[in-house]
């Protein structure tokens, strides 16, 4: 046997697992003398370490393999720190003490970078988040001591207290990652260049600040896949726990993380809901990012340094989520209604603060792709010349733009009623709960096209490409994205139907929502009109793409019931509408997204991903993803209530969410498979250097992978971007023509 | 009156803006001391409004063309000012958010405050954005003295307003009774100045950072992009507190 | 036309059998109020919509992938159709036209749904984490049960001690949200004698799934029955203390969080309570008697019994006496 081998190394992950549970069985036993097989101590001491002997036995002694070592080392090292400020405060040792976990997680998650590529701009960001943490609440901490208040409250510190360290900690990350340093040097009158010299080449400039639009759209798209992983993690624990009646593993008689099992279940909810929601918009700023530009014939975004600043912005956001999981968690789904918000514990508070932080990513990310689409178009690039795709980007960031300021306000506003008595919601003092509504669908209700638009102008991209036919109806697809963009301002409270606002405003709300129906049905029908009569071929993008439409499709149509105000009495809050959102959001988000993954991959690496795993990954996840939503929505419709961990047995739904649960978890090895294939074929994908899908939009024009300066020389605008069919035509010609590139 | 003017014409301008502005601001001061119209207030806040944005903001170099040449330093003043106007577009809905918060909670009533005050603080700022729009104006004809004395009196100004409110007026309200724990009206008095004074904050550290660059000649007649960003960004929160002064003071009875 | 007429016909098959299959699928539980009939009609209407735009646009679909697919072999391109103004008009005319239909029949039914009869019966609800309490102000009853007549319609005014929470009764179809602050109103003309259950819609905390209760739909002998029975129990309960700490317990929702026969709720059981010896989580051991009890509906976190969140129960100031007889209350529970 060679020094490293796939085989070896689940040799080594089967030794790492025994050994490591076995060990965490002991050091249970040992400590609190009863010998308990399922306790969280062993489970995850076994998944570090184990996944540390795999990555070693298969590859040595590799980067990713002292990242796990730094995981599994930090992750003790923090819990024992944890373990011992406990034992300092409050005296006595608590296994399953927030505060362990939370430096558990924080310094395991550090230690994970700086063993995967010593001190980048993650691990040194992720450092000084820590330090800024810390030294934030130390600060308030301090203050408190000397007013003469408590300064240690359940979670160690008060709320206050982690309030501002949270905050602080994204003010570090940003300052320690070096995502601001040019910023800085320009206010001291220094000049920088345009574009650095990559420090990097190669995986650590992933791991590094870059200005590159490309770079940053794979960081993006990477961390959406973890996202997506996470949240995803989390819905099959909470399904887990929903597969029947009664409460399974989260009872009341555990406590996780401060939690009762109801309340975790609660907050696995909740977190899987903005999870999802965050990694959705990192998943299209990555889209947009690495294809917006290339589209344009742009070398790179308008505001290189902003572009970089939005996407590490995401990154302390993200550990604020996480954070909010294990302090204290918190229990009011992700729309975070109060009262019930103002009187969680600490973990509500921390996920305002990551809401608040994403948010300010995907406005900046907006502001920079509005501009470069309207100032970096190549030469006769007009607008309805553009690549329908750059329409969807457009028309999703004018709503990111304006409308996220008041999803930021609300969780702020609330935040401060929390922090300082301040009554806005507060009917006791004279404040209304039904703002907070208000203000909330604001955005949430437009951020649902945020969602879809980008997913959709994917679909409408790729559709002539595998249907050979030029795109029907190409400015009634444009405007119709414009059209969804502005309506959608105008529906938001048809999310509160049932909320005990004014009764007269449900009639003309009802109105403006069904009006959204009629430009969707405009793209659904051009997009038929697109394929009839073409020679459609269907590798796994295309697949994606038409699965997308269909499951969209789906979601649509269940929206008009939801949007007549008395079928809605009966459906709002029920799993119908669960699965309304599911539909809608895979359909429109999760299925465009595979797909232009499969499409631009071999763009971004000169290589394929397999064409036999992706195929997999459909078949598997489409039935199943068929299946979870119409059981959803069946249980839904028959009085299953939303947001419950447990559900009355005499409504005889075991069955069906048993099965619901089954779906989940084909779901989830579908994304697995899908996730082996991506980094899989990066190494190890058939090379593909030219127009993989006899495209003729820009970038394909082009030798893959894309060099770093996107086009070396530019190219001009000379016909229409979908005429396929009419021969002799061209979308682009090059000023001084390249080489290499078919077609 | 034209864009293109020499620098002396540029200033009258500034002064004739002024003039109107703190006219209309008095106009306003009285119809809400003597009779209780809250559509004048509103009439007069908005053309308050469109005058900031027009002729201290410069809302129409927006138009203007900035040649085909992307690599031109002209283009990419051009790009920054979409950028600017776009960040302003979206900080815009933080407030109007805050306004339609204050309908709801407070309706037509308001808290009681200070009113001489709050024209007091109102009219500091006013005059800061007058000497802002000279700075900038002296920079753009290459005064860069007059640049710096002005920008320095814009400087003192909102530093003055930003003492008026948060150590004057919030003190002497909490006095009243009005703290932030005390109800809606404070809730809303407190947080509307707050996040208004965070944006004067924030304006004053970026003049700091204007006025350091423009002692170490970063800037110059043709190119003093920073010098324009500040400049707009300051008169913009003028324009925000143009609405809340209105809002917060002179709207509706007493509560 | 070959093309348009086959995916025609295979349209309208699709969308019959679509809808078929759904209607035979059984998706609406009981009908039991004069509402639910007009949101049930809606929502077939609904179905009728959905069958059909599906197969619109599915069956072409797929009948171009079939059809239209690229053979083996073949490299060339599809026809060179840009588009079609006539048709785009169309299909933006067509369903602005069902959409303003659809909102059409959406307020309609609404209107019936919000029809109101100025002599409905109007009952009192609380809503608080996690129990509902009744009263029927005209006869002095409190419950935790709902019961209504049949064939007359209710009006419910809805209040909330906390958090937001929401009735919905499946089988009625109407939900109304219950927002602290306010009152909210809800009416409801039952039509079908039977026992069925509010459930809380609003994620109010950790036992919203719990937070259900009772709904009877009574004949009209049974309802003036169980009224008579409910007055004659809240005289009775009247002259003892036991008694009236019975009926605060109901008032208060007490019975939400703690249930009476030893099994397991929000909060500790009632059961044998008085006088044991109660675990906290502190390592410590009290006696449950007067003084304890008293602290832990006056301040329930100054003690947080082992396994129980001390934030769930808010303190309740009631008044000594009151108190005074909750404890006598509590003495019965063996
Ligand atoms: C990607 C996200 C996405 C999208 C695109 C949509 C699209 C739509 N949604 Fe959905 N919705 C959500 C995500 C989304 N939704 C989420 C997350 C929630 C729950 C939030 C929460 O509470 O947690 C929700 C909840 C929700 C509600 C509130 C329900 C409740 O809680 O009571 C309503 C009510 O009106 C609604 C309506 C609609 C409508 C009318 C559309 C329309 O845009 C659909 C338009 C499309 C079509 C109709 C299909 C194609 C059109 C044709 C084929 C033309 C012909 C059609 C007709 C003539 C009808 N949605
Ligand atoms: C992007 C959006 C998105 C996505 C993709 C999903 C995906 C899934 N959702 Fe989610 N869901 C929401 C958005 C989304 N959901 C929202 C917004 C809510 C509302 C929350 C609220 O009410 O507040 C919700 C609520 C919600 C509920 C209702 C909960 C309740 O009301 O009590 C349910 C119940 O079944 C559910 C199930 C699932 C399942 C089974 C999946 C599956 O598709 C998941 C499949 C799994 C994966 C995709 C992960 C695969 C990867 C791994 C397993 C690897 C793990 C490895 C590492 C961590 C390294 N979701
Ligand atoms: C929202 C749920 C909830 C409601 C409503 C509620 N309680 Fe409780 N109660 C709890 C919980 C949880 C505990 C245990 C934690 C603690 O000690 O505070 C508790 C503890 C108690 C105890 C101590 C019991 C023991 O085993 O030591 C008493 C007595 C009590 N409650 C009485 C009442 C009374 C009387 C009312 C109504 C007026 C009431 N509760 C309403 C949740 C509730
Ligand atoms: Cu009450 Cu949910
Ligand atoms: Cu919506």
């Amino acid at each position: 046997m060679k020094n490293s081998s796939p085989a070896r190394g689940w040799l080594f992950f089967a030794v790492g697992l025994v050994a490591a549970y076995a060990a965490g069985v002991g050091l249970v036993y040992a400590v609190s003398g009863s010998l308990t097989y399922v306790h969280l101590v062993p489970i995850l001491l076994a998944t570090v370490v184990s996944a540390t002997t795999l990555s070693w036995g298969a590859s040595g002694f590799s980067p990713l393999t002292k990242g796990f070592l730094g995981l599994t080392l930090g992750g003790l090292a923090g819990y024992g720190l944890g373990l011992v400020i406990d034992l300092l405060v409050q005296g006595s040792l608590d296994w399953v003490t927030p505060v362990a976990s939370l430096f558990s997680l924080l310094i395991g998650f550090t230690a994970f970078f700086l063993g995967v590529a010593g001190l980048n701009a993650v691990s040194k960001g992720l450092i000084w988040q820590i330090i800024g943490t810390l030294l934030g609440a130390i600060f308030i901490s301090v203050i408190r001591v000397a007013m003469g208040l408590a300064w240690s409250g359940p979670f160690l510190f008060t709320e206050p207290a982690w309030v501002l360290g949270g905050f602080m900690g994204v003010l570090f990350f940003l300052a320690g990652s070096g995502s601001v340093s040019d910023w800085f040097k320009w206010a001291r009158g220094i000049d920088t260049p345009e574009h650095h010299e990559e420090s990097h080449t190669g995986w650590e400039k992933y791991l590094s600040i870059s200005l590159d639009h490309k770079v940053i759209g794979i960081q993006y798209t990477i961390t959406a896949l973890f996202l997506i992983s996470v949240g995803g993690l989390f819905a099959l624990i909470f399904r887990t726990e929903l597969a029947a009646s009664q409460l399974q593993f989260l009872t009341n008689d555990i406590k996780l993380f401060g939690q009762s099992g109801p309340q975790l279940y609660n907050t696995f909810m909740s977190l899987h809901g903005m999870i999802m929601i965050i990694s959705i918009l990192l998943g299209i700023a990555g889209m947009m990012n690495y294809a917006v530009p290339l589209l344009l014939g742009a070398q790179d975004m308008a505001f290189p340094r902003l572009n970089a600043f939005s996407f590490w912005i995401s990154v302390p956001a993200s550990v604020l989520m996480l954070m909010s999981l294990i302090l204290g968690g918190f229990d009011t789904g992700w729309t975070g209604y109060p009262p019930l918000s103002a009187r969680a514990p600490v973990g509500m508070q921390m996920f305002f603060l990551g809401v608040f932080t994403a948010g300010w990513s995907s406005i900046l990310g907006a502001l920079n792709t509005i501009v470069t689409v309207l100032r970096m178009r190549a030469k006769g690039m007009t607008a309805f010349r553009m690549p329908i795709f750059v329409w969807a980007a457009v028309a999703t960031s004018i709503i990111a733009l304006t409308a996220t300021q008041l999803i930021g306000l609300a969780f702020q506003l609330v935040m401060f009623q929390r922090l300082l008595g301040m009554g806005f919601f507060d009917p006791a003092k004279g404040g209304n709960p039904v703002l907070f509504q208000h203000l909330f669908w604001f955005y949430s209700h437009p951020a649902v096209y945020v969602f879809i638009l980008p997913g959709l102008g994917i679909i409408s991209e790729l559709l002539p490409v595998f249907a050979r036919k030029p795109l029907f109806g190409y400015r009634w697809i444009a405007m119709s994205s414009m059209a969804i963009a502005l309506v959608g301002f105008l529906v938001w409270a048809h999310h509160m139907f049932t909320s005990g606002m004014n009764e007269y405003l449900r009639v003309p709300f009802m109105y403006s929502t069904l009006l959204v129906a009629i430009p969707t049905g405009v793209k659904f029908f051009s997009w038929v009109a697109t394929l009839w009569k073409g020679k459609i071929w269907a590798p796994t993008p295309m697949l994606f793409v038409l699965g997308g439409v269909v499951v969209f499709l789906l979601g649509g149509l269940t929206g008009p019931p939801n949007a007549t105000v008395s079928t809605d009495l009966h459906l709002h809050d029920t799993y119908f509408i669960v699965g309304h959102f599911h539909d809608t959001i895979f359909g429109g988000f999760v299925f465009p997204f595979f797909a232009a993954l499969y499409y631009w991959f071999p763009k971004a690496t000169g290589r394929r991903m397999s064409e036999t795993l992706g195929k997999i990954h459909f078949w598997l996840m489409t039935p199943s993803f068929f299946i979870l939503t119409f059981g959803m929505m069946r249980i839904g419709l028959l009085g299953m209530r939303r947001r419950i961990v447990d559900y009355d047995p005499a409504l005889n739904f075991d069955a069906t969410h048993l099965v619901l649960t089954i779906s989940g978890y084909l779901i989830a090895i579908s994304v697995l498979v899908f996730i082996y294939n991506f980094f899989n074929s990066i190494k190890n994908g058939e090379k593909a250097e030219g127009n993989v899908w006899n495209s003729r939009s820009p970038e394909w024009q082009v030798p893959s992978p894309m060099p770093t300066h996107n086009y070396d020389q530019p190219f001009e605008v000379v016909g229409e971007p979908y005429d396929y069919g009419l021969p002799g035509s061209k979308y682009v010609e090059f000023i001084t023509p390249v080489k290499s590139g078919q077609k | 009156m034209s864009h293109t003017q020499d620098k002396s014409s540029a200033f009258s301008q500034g002064v004739l803006v002024f003039v109107y502005l703190a006219v209309l601001t008095l106009l306003e001061y009285f119809v809400a001391v003597t009779f209780n119209a809250v559509s004048i207030l509103v009439v007069v806040a908005v053309i308050k409004a469109a005058l900031v944005m027009y002729y201290y903001m410069h809302i129409y170099k927006l138009n203007e063309d900035s040649g085909d040449d992307q690599h031109s330093d002209a283009y990419k003043t051009g790009t920054n000012r979409i950028g600017l106007w776009l960040f302003l577009l979206s900080d815009a809905f933080v407030f109007a958010g805050l306004m339609t918060a204050r309908i709801n909670l407070l309706g037509l009533t308001r808290p009681h405050l200070n009113q001489l005050l709050g024209l007091a603080v109102t009219a500091v700022l006013l005059i800061s954005s007058f000497f802002m729009n000279r700075g900038e104006t002296a920079m753009a004809h290459g005064d860069k003295k007059g640049f710096f004395i002005n920008t320095l009196i814009t400087f003192v100004l909102g530093l003055g307003f930003l003492f008026g409110v948060v150590a004057v007026e919030w003190p002497l309200a909490a006095a009243e009774g009005l703290t932030p724990s005390s109800g809606v009206a404070g809730a809303v008095f407190y947080m509307m100045t707050g996040m208004h004074a965070f944006h004067v904050f924030t304006g004053l550290l970026f003049m700091l950072v204007v006025l350091n660059n423009a002692r170490k000649g970063v800037y110059s007649a043709e190119k003093h992009w920073g010098v324009e960003a500040a400049a707009v960004y300051w008169h913009f929160i003028d324009l925000v507190w143009i609405f809340f002064y209105p809002a917060l003071y002179l709207i509706g009875k007493l509560l | 036309m070959g093309h348009f007429l086959v995916v025609g016909i295979l349209v309208i098959v699709m969308a019959v059998f679509t809808y078929i299959g759904l209607d035979a699928a059984g998706l609406m539980p009981l009908q039991a109020s004069a509402q639910a009939v007009s949101i049930d009609w809606l929502w077939n209407w609904q179905l009728i919509a959905i069958s059909f735009l599906f197969s619109l646009i599915v069956v072409p679909m797929v009948y171009s992938l079939i059809v239209f697919r690229r053979r083996k072999g073949e490299t060339g391109d599809g026809e060179h159709i840009e588009g079609n103004t006539p048709l785009e008009i169309a299909w933006t005319v067509i369903p602005l036209f069902i959409v303003l239909a659809l909102a059409y029949m959406g307020a309609y039914s609404l209107g019936e749904t919000r029809r109101v009869d100025p002599n409905a019966l109007v009952i009192e609800v609380k809503a608080r984490q996690f129990a509902w309490t009744f009263e029927y102000p005209e006869y002095g009853i409190v419950s935790n049960e709902l019961h209504i007549p049949v064939n007359k319609q209710v009006l419910l005014k809805m209040e909330s001690a906390d958090v937001i929470h929401s009735f919905w009764v499946p089988e009625f179809r109407v939900k109304q949200d219950v927002v602290p602050g306010r009152v909210t109103e809800y009416r409801i003309t039952p039509t079908l004698i039977g026992s069925y259950k509010v459930r809380c819609a609003e994620l109010c905390g950790s036992s919203h799934a719990y937070m259900e209760s009772p709904v009877i739909v009574d004949s009209n002998t049974d309802y003036t029955a169980w009224i008579s029975t409910q007055e004659k129990i809240a005289a009775e309960a009247a002259k003892t203390p036991e008694g009236q700490g019975e009926r605060l317990t109901v008032r208060n929702g007490c019975i939400g969080c703690h249930s009476l026969d030893g099994s397991r709720m929000t909060g500790p059981t009632w059961f044998n309570l008085y006088g044991s010896q109660v675990k906290l989580e502190d390592g410590r051991t009290v006696t449950a008697d007067d003084a304890f009890i008293a602290e832990s509906i006056l301040d329930p976190k100054a003690t947080e019994v082992e396994g129980f969140a001390p934030t769930v129960m808010p303190p309740y100031p009631l008044t000594d006496a009151e108190i005074a007889n909750i404890i006598a209350y509590l003495k019965t529970l063996k």
